[in-house]
């Protein structure tokens, strides 16, 4: 798998380059600001990039922007939008209507190597990768009539990797339960919280992210 | 009508010193002699038709104007207009000197015959301050002296005015006429032009008069018309002529006695100072003080500026820097000076400098209230450059919170990152060392913690989302961890100036946070808005309501924030009512 990586920081940008090249990604391209990196996008064959949001020269949401517009020219590349603050109203303006190919993690996750590498194929191969920081802030939100009181503690663990982009297998893997047990699970939470229930994985996703924020 | 060409300052402690009794009635008694010595010339002349009667038509112009003149002197002492019409009383009694009998009063009489009317035109054109304002009124008077006194002279070498003229020196009395002619037509020209300039002086001016002053011009322009038409019969022989002259003299004479009834009215006038005090007494602010003195000046496009020596300005009524207007035609300006110091100065209509009892009695009058308008004025200059200061403190320490986030975040954050990558990285190549890998998990463990404890004061210091990507994902993240329900709504179709942005996220994140402490709410909204050029929040809770003192110190700390930013903050807050907080903060 090919990948791009635009992060200001020598030290994380040398760090994640070679963390990736040992996991057997090819890093195609390594950029310093938003610009260069939407130049490479156009220019060379990549499966995903991996954005710092903030890039100079503002520092403000350059990578946010570039990580946006490389989803429009180019909905074949994963975007992994790394941060060292997660947002909820972020995430919600990158999926926008999709969460295809799209990832955003708090920046200390790299340095989990198996779960971020797993991450990033995810990303490049069309799943989705969402932190669970932003998944738990969701679900411990105040409602004031909480359909999420009638999941069972298991289901709860579910909805959880569910909504972070997990695959039935990942959750399967996860929980230790088997992949016929997680669909049971699955189409059960579709069920209690009155969801369409929908074939692909990152679909649901958003489906997900939606229903946990309204 | 004459716009001064310098500010007239109201001196109040020095004023221009009027001249010494003594002097006014040595010159009034030099009047009277005058008058006497004409009756006394024209009765025993032996070639004066009707001596009575142009002895008194003498008289009516000298006196009147020596008389009117003196007091005009004594009355407005900075003006020069009452000697002049004192001068112009002299001259007439020096061209009635004619009717001597003896040759050198006779030659003498004879020099002054028509500088009376060269007089009359500098008089008229010079009315109130007695000076020409302008270039061409002194082109004209110039050429009356120099047509009345200069080819006078000329006329009277020529010979041909009788044989008592002692000037002559050949006998060319055509050529004398001729010169006569040209006088007589060029002076009525002049006449003529000079009631052109007093109407147009009018127009320009725009203010309606006061009646008197109106009379006042209209019998200068009756006068001038009057001593035009009279040149051009003298220069044509009409037969008229002498009844003609007549009416003049007895035109000329009124122009004084409107002026005495003008500065009559003037000080009628002054019961609008009474007024004035009267309404100065109930302590005006300083629009209603403005208001006053607009009234009493009967200028309704008075304008009021106070002198603040702090600033080294002139400030309007609200305590904002000013400009004074130029000094023209359409302007005039009134210093009101006290002790030496400027106090304040009022922009008028020019046309009220025709009327200086009257600025000056206001000025007076005004003199404690401007002090007090002016401490006023001063009180607010200084509020608003406090406030100034207040809004530049405030943004230079979010400047420098938000260069301390970046160092944080740019800095250790990435560095701790990078370091926790390291181990990382090291943690997979120690894969078959479980006892080195559950000590790399720990380090990792925490730095995790550490970088939490980062992110948590960084965002203390600057909420970086806010600048970053706006108002409405920095509240969305406050609203989805608050303890209660939050229902948001922010309408903003655009970004407004970080400082307001960062100003609204603080009301909100602090009002929840209250929600959270004290409010035993169940539910809250937030609602983000602009509204008539400001951004509005509002965070409204269903809870208990009746804040408390300590509830308060956060609160007042927001308001400090708000009001640097020119906003407002307002708490409601009712014992069992629920809480509401509404920011107003001013925005482009």
């Amino acid at each position: 798998m090919r990948v791009a990586i635009a992060e200001d920081s020598v030290l994380l940008r040398e760090g994640l380059a070679r963390l990736l090249s040992d996991a057997g990604f090819e890093v195609v391209a390594q950029c310093e600001d938003a610009d260069e990196l939407l130049r490479k996008a156009n220019s060379h064959e990549m499966d995903a990039a991996i954005v710092d949001i903030r890039l100079p020269p503002t520092h403000n949401d350059e990578g946010l922007r570039a990580a946006i517009e490389i989803r429009d020219q180019h909905p074949s590349i994963g975007v992994l939008v790394l941060s060292q603050y997660v947002e909820l109203g972020l995430a919600m303006r990158l999926l926008a209507d999709s969460a295809e190919g799209v990832g955003y993690l708090l920046k200390d996750r790299i340095s989990d190597i198996p779960e971020f590498v797993a991450a990033v194929e995810r990303v490049a191969a069309g799943g989705s990768a969402i932190d669970p920081i932003i998944v738990s802030t969701l679900l411990s939100r105040r409602r004031s009539d909480d359909p999420l009181a009638e999941l069972t503690p298991r289901e709860h663990e579910v909805l959880e990797l569910m909504a972070t982009g997990s695959s039935n297998q990942g959750i399967a893997d996860a929980l230790v339960i088997t992949l016929r047990a997680v669909e049971k699970y699955v189409s059960s939470i579709f069920g209690k919280l009155g969801l369409p229930s929908t074939g692909s994985e990152s679909r649901r996703v958003l489906a997900v992210l939606l229903f946990l924020r309204s | 009508m004459a716009a001064c060409a310098a500010p007239r300052n109201v001196r109040l402690q020095w004023a221009p010193r009027a001249p010494r009794p003594l002097l006014l009635w040595a010159v009034a008694l030099a009047g009277l002699g005058a008058a006497g010595t004409s009756i006394a010339l024209a009765l025993t002349s032996d070639h004066v038709p009707e001596p009575g009667l142009q002895a008194a038509l003498q008289t009516w112009i000298t006196l009147p104007y020596v008389l009117g003149g003196l007091i005009a002197w004594w009355r407005r002492p900075g003006s020069r207009f009452g000697p002049l019409m004192v001068a112009a009383g002299f001259a007439m009694f020096a061209s009635s000197l004619q009717w001597a009998s003896a040759a050198l009063p006779y030659t003498i009489g004879l020099a002054f015959d028509l500088v009376p009317a060269a007089l009359f035109i500098h008089v008229f054109l010079a009315f109130p301050s007695g000076r020409l304002e302008r270039r061409t009124e002194r082109v004209v008077v110039a050429a009356a002296y120099s047509v009345a006194a200069g080819l006078q002279l000329l006329k009277m070498m020529l010979g041909g005015v009788g044989p008592d003229n002692l000037l002559a020196v050949v006998a060319e009395p055509a050529a004398a006429n001729t010169v006569q002619d040209v006088q007589l037509v060029t002076l009525s020209a002049l006449a003529l032009t000079s009631v052109a300039l007093l109407v147009a002086r009018r127009r320009s001016s725009g203010r309606p008069l006061r009646r008197s002053i109106t009379l006042l011009i209209d019998s200068f322009a009756l006068a001038l018309v009057m001593i035009a038409v009279l040149l051009l019969a003298g220069a044509l022989e009409l037969s008229a002529f002498e009844t003609i002259r007549r009416v003049t003299f007895w035109t000329l004479g009124i122009a004084p006695v409107a002026f005495l009834i003008g500065l009559l009215d003037a000080r009628l006038a002054r019961s609008a100072v009474g007024d004035l005090v009267v309404e100065l007494d109930a302590d005006p602010r300083p629009a209603d003080l403005r208001d006053a003195l607009s009234r009493a000046l009967g200028d309704p496009s008075l304008t009021l500026a106070y002198w603040l020596p702090e600033f080294e300005s002139w400030a309007d009524l609200d305590g904002h820097p000013v400009e004074l207007p130029a000094h023209d035609e359409s302007r005039a300006r009134t210093l009101v000076d006290r002790d030496g110091v400027h106090l304040a100065v009022l922009v008028h209509n020019p046309s009220l400098s025709d009327e200086p009892e009257r600025l000056d009695a206001v000025s007076a009058a005004a003199g404690i209230a401007l002090e007090n308008g002016r401490l006023h004025v001063e009180l607010r200059a200084r509020l608003a450059e406090l406030k100034g200061s207040r809004g530049r403190v405030i943004e230079a320490g979010q400047h420098e919170r938000q260069r301390l986030e970046r160092n944080l975040h740019d800095g250790a954050q990435q560095r701790l990152i990078a370091l926790s990558l390291e181990l990382g990285v090291l943690r997979e190549r120690l894969a078959g060392h479980p006892d080195a890998m559950s000590r790399l998990d720990r380090a990792r463990g925490e730095i995790a913690l550490s970088l939490e404890e980062l992110r948590d004061l960084a965002r203390g210091i600057h909420p970086a989302v806010v600048s970053g990507h706006g108002l409405g994902v920095a509240l969305e993240s406050l609203a989805a961890q608050a303890p209660v329900p939050v229902r948001l709504a922010v309408d903003l179709d655009a970004r407004v100036q970080e400082r307001i942005e960062v100003a609204a996220y603080y009301v909100v994140s602090e009002s929840l946070a209250n929600v959270g402490k004290h409010a035993e709410a169940s539910s809250v909204s937030v609602d983000v808005a602009r509204a008539n050029g400001s951004l509005v929040v509002e965070v409204v809770d269903d809870g208990v309501g009746g804040a408390d003192s300590e509830r308060g110190s956060g609160l007042r700390g927001l308001a400090d924030r708000v009001e640097a930013l020119g906003g407002r903050l307002r708490v409601w807050t009712p014992r069992g009512g629920g809480t509401r907080v509404r920011a107003d903060i001013p925005c482009a």
